[in-house]
């Protein structure tokens, strides 16, 4: 194989998938990009066989061929290479050799033979829906996503395509973020997957903001087309838990509160907390809430930020990151929070539609 | 104000004991242990028995093989503490800085002592003489500017020693530089091979090296808390509060036991005697350590972090048999252990969301504790969990 490729291009291209390649694996080929050269376009793939990425580019291309290549390395040729066109030929024993204005490479590959064929989903159906929105809807819930292994179910995302509207859900068991999006989901359409995280992670690094991403799933793997990319994944079994039962009813107290104000007076106060004393407490009194830590060891913080409230006083403790999570990734200028008691869950939203649930910690 | 630190260190202790206590095994090699037709180690070796090459931890068999005309005893641990108890309380005598390390060896700041009792020398010298008065054991004393020094000082000393290091920085340094890399604190088998494969025998090549090369050896932290060290610095100070940090227990089989059922079912003993520990000291663990020793002493150990600190046995047996599981039987099982760590007192409970999951860890915690509390009232064997073979871990437990 031989082709001629800018090396702007040939970069953005190595950029979108390597973030894929594990840094150690037990498979060596997975380590590699699947480099593929075809009538003026050459495609690049990776996978670490739950989440793979094939994204295409412009070349010109003068003898068609595929081999692999180690990702990282290549891309970090590739990078230092100058703003020059770089012309990459393969031979028979997949040894590439990478000539770039004075700069010469020779690279040993491994036959594409050896690395994994993506599979496909089989699904019929394919929801098209705007790349920025679904970045978006990832980014407001997938940090809610447990990281403990043992509960396989909850280390990813839930995308609902149900009720005529796009759910995204994710929970740890302690807090749980929900956004949705309206959407034409047809009857027979209807379907749910969990996305596992990396899955998550790799569309938030390649999903632009424009453009609209083509989704289909078979319910056993699920993927993502846009622009010149193609993402694919397995999803996680298991039965996701019933997010609707936890949603709490009308609260008693609902506070309008400047986004930015609450989270920076939480991370001020959050800089005293500690492994063992990491709760904050949230007092709502006479127009205010009071956010305070006490840590035995370290000492106090109390910040004071000024809202709309009028009701009885009311103290919760929350994990002020779980607090401020949410307000990181929402852009609103004003939040509300629903509080009822000290062991009921909060709730923030926001004028879009996002919800996120938030249970309480015990203080001793 | 210079500093000055003692490291006293009693010798041969648990076998000092017997000698002192029965003068016929005086100038006799003796072993307090496991028996030497059984399975088990040595806790403790006279200087007698040490010259047959005998050494704590070196299994009893080959003590047996080595010297078979030594006199071998069950550890008595109760005198053995008695003596400690009277060790102790003489030691602060002369300062309240005392920081225990073991049953028989602890470190004293006696840099304020000193105007009391003069230096620091005759401070360990009094002290010797005391200990030998009071209880008749011997005690070998390092005397140094640092804790490092003084225990490096009294382990050269042994036995029956006394020991005082130098204080200027340019004699330690000379004094530091012949001794082998494996004096230094934190130097073990695995570090030694590496800087010896680098041709790194002795503290004096250690001083001489650039702490980057020494960085690629050991990685960067080891190499600059042992670039310190060979220069004879720590900065330690006394802890007089050792607070515990972690709880285990261990199991040795009498017969190396091939079926994981039976290691499992001791194993879960072990975890419910660490959870009523820990219950009793009212802490809660926020690591579970899993520690396996095969046939061929290879020993493995296995940690992991709990979501959230607990002390129920509920979630330890979970997280234990999950690291269990996790190791491939490639022998027979020599010995298991179970430990926690991360010990901290109340915890602030995160609450969960589904109700549904599982039960609250506060009512784990609270069957947890009736269940010991109902063995305390009524015996051990009277409540189990309906899957255990009690008293697997009770028979024929031996320490090693």
């Amino acid at each position: 194989m031989k082709f001629k490729i800018a090396k702007n291009v040939l970069f953005a291209a190595l950029q979108r998938v390597q973030n894929v390649v594990a840094a150690r694996t037990t498979l060596p080929i997975l380590s590699n990009v699947l480099l593929n050269a075809e009538k003026g376009r050459i495609s690049l793939c990776t996978t670490d066989l739950e989440v793979s990425v094939k994204c295409s580019a412009e070349a010109s291309v003068q003898k068609q061929g595929a081999t692999t290549l180690p990702a990282r390395r290549l891309a970090s040729i590739v990078r230092e290479l100058p703003d020059k066109p770089i012309a990459i030929e393969v031979d028979d024993k997949n040894i590439a050799t990478l000539e770039c204005n004075s700069s010469y490479f020779k690279i040993i590959g491994m036959s594409e033979d050896e690395f994994p064929p993506m599979s496909m989903p089989e699904g019929q159906y394919t929801y098209a829906l705007d790349q920025g929105r679904l970045k978006d809807m990832l980014g407001k819930t997938v940090y809610a996503a447990s990281t403990d292994e043992t509960r396989h179910v909850l280390n990813g995302a839930l995308l609902n395509f149900k009720g005529n509207k796009l759910s995204v859900v994710a929970t740890d068991g302690r807090r749980l973020a929900l956004v949705e999006h309206e959407m034409e989901v047809p009857r027979e359409a209807e379907t749910e997957v969990v996305l596992p995280t990396k899955a998550l992670a790799e569309l938030m690094h390649t999903l632009s903001e424009q453009g609209t991403v083509k989704v289909r799933s078979d319910g056993n793997k699920i993927a993502f087309e846009f622009d010149d990319v193609i993402v694919t994944s397995k999803v996680i079994e298991g039965t996701y838990p019933n997010y609707r039962q936890v949603i709490p009813g009308p609260a008693e107290q609902r506070v309008t509160v400047e986004r930015e104000t609450l989270l920076a007076a939480l991370k001020r106060v959050s800089l005293v907390t500690t492994d063992k004393a990491n709760a904050a407490r949230l007092t709502f009194t006479n127009n205010s809430i009071v956010v305070s830590t006490t840590s035995p060891d370290v000492g106090e913080a109390r910040e004071t930020v000024p809202v709309k409230y009028t009701g009885k006083d009311i103290t919760v403790a929350f994990n002020p990151e779980y607090v401020m999570d949410p307000l990181r990734t929402l852009t609103c200028d004003e939040i509300y929070i629903e509080i009822t008691d000290d062991l009921s869950p909060g709730v923030i939203k926001c004028e879009t539609p996002f919800l996120y649930v938030l249970m309480p910690m015990r203080v001793t | 104000m210079k500093r000055s630190f003692l490291h006293v260190d009693m010798d041969a202790f648990f076998a000092a004991v017997e000698q002192r206590d029965r003068p016929e095994l005086r100038g006799k090699p003796v072993v307090v242990g496991a028996p030497p037709d059984r399975r088990g180690v040595v806790a403790a070796a006279s200087y007698e028995a040490r010259q047959f090459g005998i050494h704590s931890a070196m299994p009893s068999r080959e003590a047996g093989r080595r010297c078979p005309q030594a006199v071998f005893l069950p550890v008595d641990g109760e005198r053995y503490e008695k003596a400690s108890r009277e060790i102790f309380a003489i030691l602060e005598t002369f300062t309240p800085l005392v920081e225990p390390l073991s049953i028989d060896e602890a470190f004293l700041d006696v840099s304020g002592a000193r105007l009391i009792h003069g230096t620091a020398e005759e401070i360990a010298r009094k002290i010797k003489e005391t200990v030998r008065r009071k209880t008749g054991l011997t005690a070998s004393v390092g005397v140094a500017p640092n804790k490092f020094l003084a225990k490096l000082a009294s382990e050269l000393s042994k036995p029956d020693g006394l020991l005082v290091i130098p204080e200027p920085p340019e004699e330690i340094v000379a004094f530091l530089a012949p001794l082998p890399v494996s004096r230094l604190w934190g130097v073990g088998k695995v570090t030694r091979r590496h800087l010896e494969s680098a041709g790194i025998r002795t503290v004096g090549d250690l001083q001489s090296l650039p702490a980057d090369r020494l960085s690629r050896i050991t990685g960067k932290a080891a190499a600059e808390s042992l670039l310190h060290l060979a220069r004879g610095e720590d900065l330690r100070e006394i802890e007089m509060d050792r607070r515990e940090k972690s709880m285990s227990r261990e199991h040795t089989f009498p017969e190396d036991c091939r079926e994981r059922e039976t290691v499992e079912a001791v194993l879960l003993d072990l975890v419910e005697d660490v959870g009523n520990r820990l219950r009793l000291a009212g802490k809660h663990a926020a690591v579970v350590h899993l520690k396996l020793r095969w046939h061929d002493f290879r020993t493995i150990t296995r940690q992991l972090t709990l979501d959230a600190p607990c002390c129920d046995d509920f979630t330890l047996r979970e997280a234990a048999l999950s690291l269990f599981r996790a190791q491939p039987l490639s022998g027979p099982v020599r010995l298991i252990g179970f430990g926690v760590g991360g010990l901290a007192d109340g915890v602030n409970r995160q609450l969960s969301l589904f109700k549904s999951e599982g039960q609250p860890r506060e009512r784990k915690e609270r069957l947890s504790r009736a269940v010991d509390a109902i063995r305390r009232r009524f015996g051990e064997e009277v409540i189990g969990r309906a899957d255990a073979r009690r008293g697997a871990a009770r028979a024929g437990g031996r320490p090693g």
